[in-house]
């Protein structure tokens, strides 16, 4: 039974027809799958098939764990979406929901290799020296967070620096706690900075910036 | 049960152009670029006004909030709200409205062309449409901005899951307020609503769904004064607004469902408003300054609805359209 229905999948192909270049979804499940990693392997391999431009790659996270931690994988169910390059753009948890969205722009703006972002940010992004890690946290039924993972996707394809993850809460309670997750999205960078609610660009290239900061003053 | 939406990140629209010649002048401005300013877009495009929509920090609006819109005509089994916005803003484009996502800070309609800036450009406009709708009103009390998602929340359906086995307090009496906390009600473990009032104002099937909820408790006659807390929010105080008691409500998070306001504290001293704050406009959408219009939400709390937002937006639309052709005939 496909987990997309023939009128999405449709839709996801009109989406993917123009994909500017290749693009591999490389997921992390296991033998003993988790919660939604059986699912999500399966919208990969779904997905995959809906483009001549997409090719699925699955692996284990205990046997492969060198795969893993040569990608940053620290957790599953997890899609690394990976272009001409890895431009650092990860999705934990399955994106489903609103989500889906998230993966099929993630798609296209990694094969593309181009964000499209304004030249103010791109200009703000070539001064970043350090590594910069974002986490957007979300549920599949919130309406305003694709907006901000889609955001965060941009920064991390627009600079070598940036890599940037949609984490699933429902599906990391443990970092919900850990992060004190209340309310979604909610974005964290480089563990220090938070950003309550959907904030459009120049907000969150702001709070990168004050990430930043942050960590040349602790040198 | 899982799902698979299609929408419209509500930060995909072309970034602003990095320069805008500023001797250039459109035939029309809208600003907002929900429903009722995207179907005045279309119009214009169809109308080949030179006119430019400034969608706002989030394009699409309300409306993208709306899982399922039922009541949209030509759609029988209902669209994703989210979905809907898109379909609406392709077709504007189609006709060669220019949609720039960019925010408005000052407008200046004293003398025509108008002038419409944001953080970075300065554009000039010889009609305005105004559609900057409506956004959640907030309670304004203390604790409410610092706690805001951190404990205080205006989408149950965001963030009820970080409510399992919490309590929660939902502010409000309406249709949304307790559809809200219906909802909350599959995640926390008690769900207090309070209401100002000594009765709901909720549609008869909301009322009767909530008062045989269980995990449902109501506090009438009641409203909050302070969102309590440190890290996180432990409680409200609540004020009777019949005995004039003060009381503590322990809870984990605060729902805010108090109706609407309109987006018009640009527009203050600009064109006539009501004392709600709505743009008053006549049955053309003309606003107090000739050459401004209104359309949607901003103008009108009768109504909310997404069919009469795109009407009135074409109703402006047409109206600024006329003009212009008065203008172009008497000069």
């Amino acid at each position: 039974m496909p987990l997309l229905n023939e009128e999405i999948a449709e839709q996801v192909k009109q989406e993917l027809v123009d994909l500017a270049g290749p693009v591999r979804l490389v997921m992390f499940t296991q033998e003993f799958e988790c919660d939604y990693c059986a699912e999500t392997r399966q919208l990969v391999e779904e997905v995959a098939a809906l483009s001549d431009q997409l090719a699925s790659e699955i692996y284990d996270f205990v046997v492969d764990k060198d795969r893993a931690e040569e990608l940053g994988i620290d957790k599953i169910p997890a899609v690394a979406v990976i272009g001409a390059e890895d431009y650092g753009v990860r999705l934990y948890g399955i994106p489903s929901g609103y989500e889906f969205t998230s993966l099929l722009h993630a798609i296209r703006t990694v094969a593309a290799g181009k964000p499209e972002l304004t030249e103010e940010t791109l200009a703000a992004l070539e001064e970043v020296t350090e590594p910069v890690h974002i986490q957007v946290f979300v549920t599949p039924t919130c309406p305003y967070c694709p907006g901000s993972v889609v955001l965060a996707h941009q920064l991390a394809v627009a600079s070598p620096l940036v890599r940037a993850d949609m984490v699933e809460a429902t599906e990391f309670p443990q970092l919900a706690i850990k992060y004190q997750v209340m309310g979604v999205p909610r974005t964290v960078i480089n563990e220090t900075v938070h950003i309550e609610g959907a904030a459009p660009e120049p907000m969150v290239l702001g709070k990168l910036q004050e990430a930043l900061e942050g960590t040349e003053e602790k040198v | 049960m899982l799902d698979f939406k299609l929408t419209q990140p509500q930060q995909e629209v072309q970034p602003r152009p990095v320069a805008e010649q500023s001797d250039q002048v459109y035939d029309l401005i809208i600003i907002g670029g929900a429903p009722a300013g995207l179907t005045a877009a279309i119009y214009a495009g169809r109308a080949a006004l030179k006119s430019l929509l400034l969608t706002g920090p989030f394009p699409g609006g309300q409306v993208t909030t709306t899982d399922m819109v039922e009541n949209f005509p030509g759609f029988p089994d209902g669209i994703n709200g989210a979905e809907l916005a898109q379909r609406i803003q392709r077709q504007a484009e189609r006709f060669g409205t220019q949609i720039v996502m960019d925010t408005v800070t000052k407008v200046d309609f004293s003398t025509p062309p108008f002038t419409v800036r944001t953080d970075s450009q300065t554009y000039r406009g010889r009609t305005v449409i105004i559609a900057t709708g409506a956004v959640p009103r907030r309670l304004g009390v203390p604790g409410e901005a610092e706690f805001f998602g951190r404990g205080v929340s205006t989408c149950a359906t965001c963030d009820g899951f970080f409510y399992k086995d919490k309590r929660a307090v939902v502010v409000g009496g309406g249709d949304s307020a307790i559809d809200e906390g219906l909802f909350l009600t599959k995640f926390a473990r008690e769900v207090i609503v309070v209401h100002r009032r000594d009765q709901l104002r909720a549609t008869k099937i909301y009322q009767e769904r909530a008062f045989a909820n269980p995990k449902m408790r109501f506090v009438w006659d009641s409203v909050v004064e302070e969102v309590l807390g440190e890290k996180t929010v432990t409680g409200v105080r609540v004020r009777n607004v019949k005995t004039g008691e003060t009381s503590v409500i322990e809870a984990d998070g605060m729902f805010v469902y108090i109706g609407m306001v309109p987006g018009t504290k640009l527009f203050a001293g600009q064109v006539e408003m009501d004392e709600w704050g709505y743009i008053v406009t006549d049955r053309r959408q003309r606003t107090s300054v000739p050459g401004v219009f209104a359309a949607g939400d901003v103008q009108s709390p009768d109504f909310r609805q997404i069919v009469v937002a795109a009407g009135s937006g074409a109703m402006a639309a047409i109206e600024a359209e006329r003009l212009l052709a008065e203008q172009s005939g008497t000069t």
